[in-house]
């Protein structure tokens, strides 16, 4: 069931204009996780267009577990108008809903209080429980970055969630192979996430995480499963889109300069110059 | 005071079970100690509202997070060093959420008489109370216990409910009980006040006994929830009596007594506050009630603080 290109180049853009809001955001505010949520926002971006209606009481829901990357929830929640970029200067600063991890006693729509590494895969455990005996017809997804995967409580959730068979849950690991202080691999070796999570009975997929007919194709078939929970390992690349960010390890955390402002900016409007042209 | 022993543990299930069966919200989580804590009734009962998790301490909170951010009202129900100290930041991020999980710790201070220091909640009241939006709730009897299942079923936010394993007189209560109430049981004079957590209380009826028969009168007080505490209670208290004395199966650290300290010293007159609880120490194995004995949870040491003090304040000497 591939996507009309129309279709492709729509998220596509979504997602763009989604990248800018994380750029504008940590911009902004002086502070953020920039790449571990640029590294996320095109599946982020896809889960809310394909699966989250805000307008539905029994909905859906996304759990952030990589709580950091919050602008990346952040940004897609403006997109569907749940945050004006007017507060984007506040993120991180006193006063603000924007907290620096995602906080649901201000904006019930991050659906979980995350920030603490390890423990959104059992979160989300717990909304899948609910959801299978309310026997709703809705997914919980939870995202992971791969660093994150080296917490023990993960894989406690990722037992539970196979032996009683939640398919309603879709779990995502973020494989941008850069930890805050390196290489993930070099901190502690996590391959093979496909055979961990095969080993641990779950259903699992490898996509190129930046690819839209890639993501879509994997939401779906995770979604059809009816045995098991999925494990979606999504190969990202941290910081992608803004030229000087991909791939390195200091904007795991930063905020931008001027210049850097300047060129991401002009890096994201080249993208969109690009997409348009495809369409 | 005649009166026969009992544990809270004991009827856990048996409550759970009651509430469950009048409120379909209920759900009810262990880690592999079902049997333990009597949880295993629910199971049996409610097989579709009932979460093992097998031993993942940290995974079961955060589940009963979740389960409570989808609008239900989980029981997390497992011993108290689980509870407050292997699952600590989970059950942090679940005040954080205020999210609507309510924990019953068992086997509270050295309610796990056998299993040793590893297995002692010496520290699981401080651990708890320090936690904002936390509510914590410390029954004596079985009616208290009851109620407690019940306000914190009626209460939007995270409760703990320390359920003794240990052996607590069994009596009813005296008063329907309410969060951030106490309950003065004996009122017989100012000499002295005895305030106890609820895995105190056998205690604390054999020490204010002892201290009637030295010819002392004082009061005898139900703490019951430590948090949030009964203030302009304990602050009366504090100007009424010549000498508070804090009872409670846990470290002397942080606990009972550092919450009554901490309400007594904003008074400019205050009596002077005892904490008879565990020292600053590991403790050992052994039947509960001798480890009790052995580690200062007994009636000769409250009256030895007692007639330390009166010597100071020129009081009645015991």
């Amino acid at each position: 069931m591939g996507l009309k290109m129309k279709e492709r180049k729509e998220l596509e853009l979504l997602a763009n204009q989604n990248r800018r809001h994380i750029i504008e955001m940590v911009y902004q505010a002086g502070v953020g996780h920039v790449g571990g949520a640029l590294s996320i926002i095109d599946i982020l971006t896809v889960i809310y267009e394909l699966d989250v209606d805000f307008n539905n009481p029994v909905r859906s829901r996304v759990i952030l577990s990589k709580g950091h990357a919050v602008p990346a929830q952040y940004a897609v929640l403006c997109s569907k108008g749940v945050i004006d970029e007017s507060e984007f200067k506040t993120f991180r600063q006193l006063n603000s809903r924007l907290q620096g991890h995602p906080y649901t006693c201000d904006i019930p729509e991050v659906d979980a209080t995350t920030g603490l590494l390890g423990q959104g895969f059992s979160l989300a455990v717990g909304h899948a429980i609910v959801k299978k005996n309310n026997k709703e017809n809705t997914h919980v997804y939870a995202i992971a970055g791969d660093g994150e995967m080296q917490e023990g409580e993960m894989w406690e959730a990722i037992m539970y969630a196979a032996h009683h068979k939640l398919n309603n849950l879709i779990f995502i690991i973020d494989y941008n192979r850069l930890s805050s202080g390196g290489p993930t691999n070099d901190i502690i070796n996590m391959e093979s996430f496909i055979d961990k999570v095969k080993a641990f009975h779950l259903y699992a997929i490898e996509i190129d995480g930046h690819n839209m007919e890639e993501i879509v194709s994997a939401i779906n078939e995770a979604r059809a499963v009816v045995d098991k929970p999925t494990c979606i390992i999504a190969n990202t690349v941290k910081g992608k889109g803004i030229s000087y960010m991909e791939s390195v390890a200091k904007w795991h955390s930063s905020g931008l300069t001027d210049e850097e402002y300047e060129i991401a900016k002009n890096d994201l409007q080249k993208i969109e110059v690009k997409i348009k042209n495809e369409l | 005071m005649n009166y026969n022993l009992t544990t809270i543990r004991e009827i856990i299930g048996d409550v759970l079970c009651e509430v469950g069966e009048q409120n379909q919200n209920i759900y009810v989580i262990d880690s592999d100690l079902a049997k333990s804590t009597t949880t295993d009734k629910f199971q049996k009962q409610f097989p579709n509202r009932f979460v093992e998790t097998g031993i993942a301490e940290q995974n079961a909170v955060s589940i009963a997070t979740g389960i409570a951010q989808e609008g239900k009202i989980p029981f997390y129900v497992n011993f108290a060093i689980f509870v407050s100290g292997t699952a600590w930041t989970q059950v942090r991020q679940a005040c954080y959420a205020n999210a609507n999980v309510k924990f019953i710790a068992t086997h509270p201070g050295l309610d796990a008489g056998y299993d040793g220091a590893s297995h002692h909640a010496n520290e699981d009241i401080a651990l708890m109370r320090v936690l904002p939006n936390m509510v914590v709730l410390v029954p004596s009897n079985h009616d208290e216990f009851k109620a407690c299942v019940k306000l914190a079923i009626k209460h939007q936010g995270p409760v703990y409910i320390r359920a003794a394993r240990d052996v607590v007189p069994d009596l009813p209560s005296q008063s329907d009980v309410e969060i951030g109430q106490s309950y003065c049981i004996k009122n017989e004079g100012n000499d002295f006040a005895i305030i106890y957590e609820g895995t105190s209380t056998e205690l604390a009826y054999q020490s204010f006994e002892a201290c009637r028969n030295k010819g002392l009168k004082g009061q005898l007080i139900n703490i019951f929830s430590i948090k949030p505490m009964d203030n302009e209670y304990i602050k009366k208290i504090s100007q009424e009596v010549k000498t508070i004395i804090t009872l409670e199966n846990h470290s002397v650290i942080g606990g009972l007594g550092g919450a009554v300290s901490e309400v007594a010293a904003t008074q400019s007159y205050h009596a002077p506050v005892v904490k008879i609880g565990i020292e600053d120490v590991f403790t050992e194995s052994g039947p509960s009630q001798q480890i009790k004995e052995k580690y200062g949870l007994n009636v000769e040491h409250v009256l030895k603080e007692l007639n330390g003090l009166s010597n100071i304040n020129n009081n009645n000497k015991i």
